[in-house]
């Protein structure tokens, strides 16, 4: 049953209820496509059984009446997510065969609301990468290839890159991703598939493998809007275990697709028109604003005036939490163990075999900006500038609704692009890191094709908490775009 | 900074929430030894 796979979430809940298939035939036709599309390698581990397992459970509680909000639905989840029973690497080979003996909130949730697990999804190790080249499982490629030029294998983007090809490949409905300063959005936009990062504290982090604690968030990640506002409004909300997230209510996400966004003030920040923007991201950015006219919101110029500071910021924060959180990685406890005379060497020995070179790369930097000489040049500045950004942010609110934005500065880029340079790298990150900063939530939603025929996202970024407004104007851009390419073979 | 969104960091009574797990914070230790974690020797 091919035509399964390419069901989006709301036509699978509809099918499951009106009894067209069972979770069971869905899941077995996720099963198989993924069993055809290893080449993507977008799967660390495939958990079949468990799959199965858990789409029958899904099948007698519905004969049963009892259905959850993903009653039946199968996703893929992230390798950050501590899955109970099932490895959890974070790409990383420092945790080879760690098998947590707990879940993650998030995933709990979604099991909670019914959702089957198809298995854990590749990613850059420890989430610190643009383009998924950096996990210790190999590259994920990109389902789609260019129309035109080389046919290269291209990126889909990082580090949730095994989530985002997995939904665009239609190897599960939806998946879980994470997001430090574009994890989900950049991803999304390379894949041409919808990505959230919500709010810093709407989604329990408990369970969920540090990177950097202050602007980590999860996420979900999935083929339409409305997709994942069914999924977001599962994996959302507090959690005592999980002191930074926040007890607020979670609205039901669904219900806000209105549609109706007249009156809305929509900011057009110029910082964002950056040097060198290719011609086809600036058309894509007016065609986004001239839907949102053409929807009656009102575009309004805003200005974000230390968004040139945040990369450089962030570059220092990011890499400081992660030298903090990655110091528990020592071979004692869990996780890669080299045997060394002393136990310091056996520390050095693990760190030296465990860690990939960009994951060593900014536990330097973090250990260095940290380090008792530089911290206040370095640390504490980046802190104040943080500061500066989240400023930037709340006075723009104060004058606008929610704002648009780009989602990425180029279209996917091939495989071993960009490698010899970690600083071009970085850049994909430029329109999405500031949201991280601020702690805001950002939705990257697929609004147009380059011309080389890849996918191109657009990003709209809300006030804290607003997720809603995100959602819902992000359903009108969708609407708008009427985006119905797939990657080849689809 | 301490925070990027407006909230207190909530506070909970000093208790005991957790424990009686020693089997399940072991399960991958690498060289788990009679219920404890195992390093290389640190005194002569």
């Amino acid at each position: 049953m091919a035509g399964l796979t390419d069901l989006t979430i709301t036509a699978a809940l509809d099918g499951l209820v009106k009894g067209a298939f069972t979770s069971r035939e869905l899941t077995e036709a996720h099963l198989a496509a993924m069993a055809e599309a290893r080449g993507l390698n977008a799967f660390v581990v495939e958990t079949p059984d468990k799959a199965r397992a858990m789409a029958d459970a899904s099948d007698a509680r519905r004969k049963q009446g009892k259905v959850g909000a993903l009653e039946g639905i199968p996703l893929g989840i992230k390798d950050l997510f501590c899955t109970e029973g099932v490895q959890t690497t974070a790409g990383s080979h420092i945790l080879e065969g760690f098998t947590p003996t707990y879940e993650s909130t998030v995933t709990a949730n979604l099991w909670r609301a019914g959702a089957v697990m198809l298995g854990k999804l590749n990613m850059d190790e420890f989430a610190m990468g643009s383009s998924n080249t950096t996990s210790y499982f190999g590259n994920v490629v990109n389902p789609w290839r260019r129309k035109n030029g080389s046919n290269v294998d291209l990126v889909p983007g990082g580090s949730s890159g095994g989530s985002a090809a997995a939904v665009a490949a239609r190897l599960c409905l939806g998946a879980t991703g994470t997001d430090t300063g574009g994890s989900i959005r950049q991803p999304a936009s390379f894949t041409g598939i919808v990505g959230i990062k919500p709010t810093y504290g709407r989604c329990s982090r408990w369970g969920i493998v540090a990177f950097a604690s202050s602007l980590d968030q999860a996420g979900p990640m999935a083929r339409t809007v409305e997709d994942t506002a069914i999924m977001l409004g599962a994996m959302a909300g507090h959690d005592p275990k999980d002191s930074t997230s926040v007890n607020v209510p979670v609205p039901d996400y669904r219900a806000v697709l209105t549609g109706d966004i007249k009156g809305l003030r929509v900011g057009i920040p110029k910082e964002y028109r950056v040097d060198g923007m290719p011609a086809e991201i600036e058309k894509l950015w007016h065609d986004g604003m001239a839907w949102l006219k053409a929807a009656g919101a009102t575009p309004v110029e805003i200005s974000l005036p230390h968004t040139k500071y945040a990369l450089a910021a962030y570059y220092i924060i990011a890499p400081a939490e992660a030298s903090s959180n990655l110091a528990r990685y020592d071979g004692v406890r869990y996780g890669l163990r080299v045997p060394g005379n002393s136990l310091d060497e056996m520390y050095e020995l693990t760190r030296a075999a465990g860690f990939g070179k960009e994951v060593k790369r900014r536990v330097l930097i973090g250990t260095y900006v940290l380090s008792a000489g530089y911290y206040d040049a370095y640390y504490l500045k980046a802190q104040r500038v943080r500061s500066l950004i989240l400023r930037d942010f709340t006075q723009a609110f104060d004058k606008v609704d929610v704002i648009l934005t780009p989602a990425t500065p180029s279209a996917a880029f091939g495989i071993g692009e960009k490698a010899d340079d970690p600083i071009a790298m970085y850049l994909n990150d430029v329109f999405t890191v500031p949201v991280n900063l601020a702690g805001l939530p950002g939705i990257s939603v697929p609004a147009g094709l380059s011309a080389d025929g890849l996918p191109l996202g657009l990003q709209l970024i809300g006030r804290a908490f607003d997720e809603a407004t995100l959602l819902k104007v992000g359903q009108v851009v969708e609407k708008a775009a009427g985006f119905t390419a797939k990657p080849e073979g689809i | 900074m301490s925070s990027v969104v407006k909230v207190d960091l909530p506070r909970r009574k000093d208790e005991v929430t957790d424990g009686n797990c020693r089997d399940k914070v072991l399960a991958n230790a690498p060289e788990p030894a009679h219920g404890f974690f195992t390093v290389p020797k640190v005194v002569e």
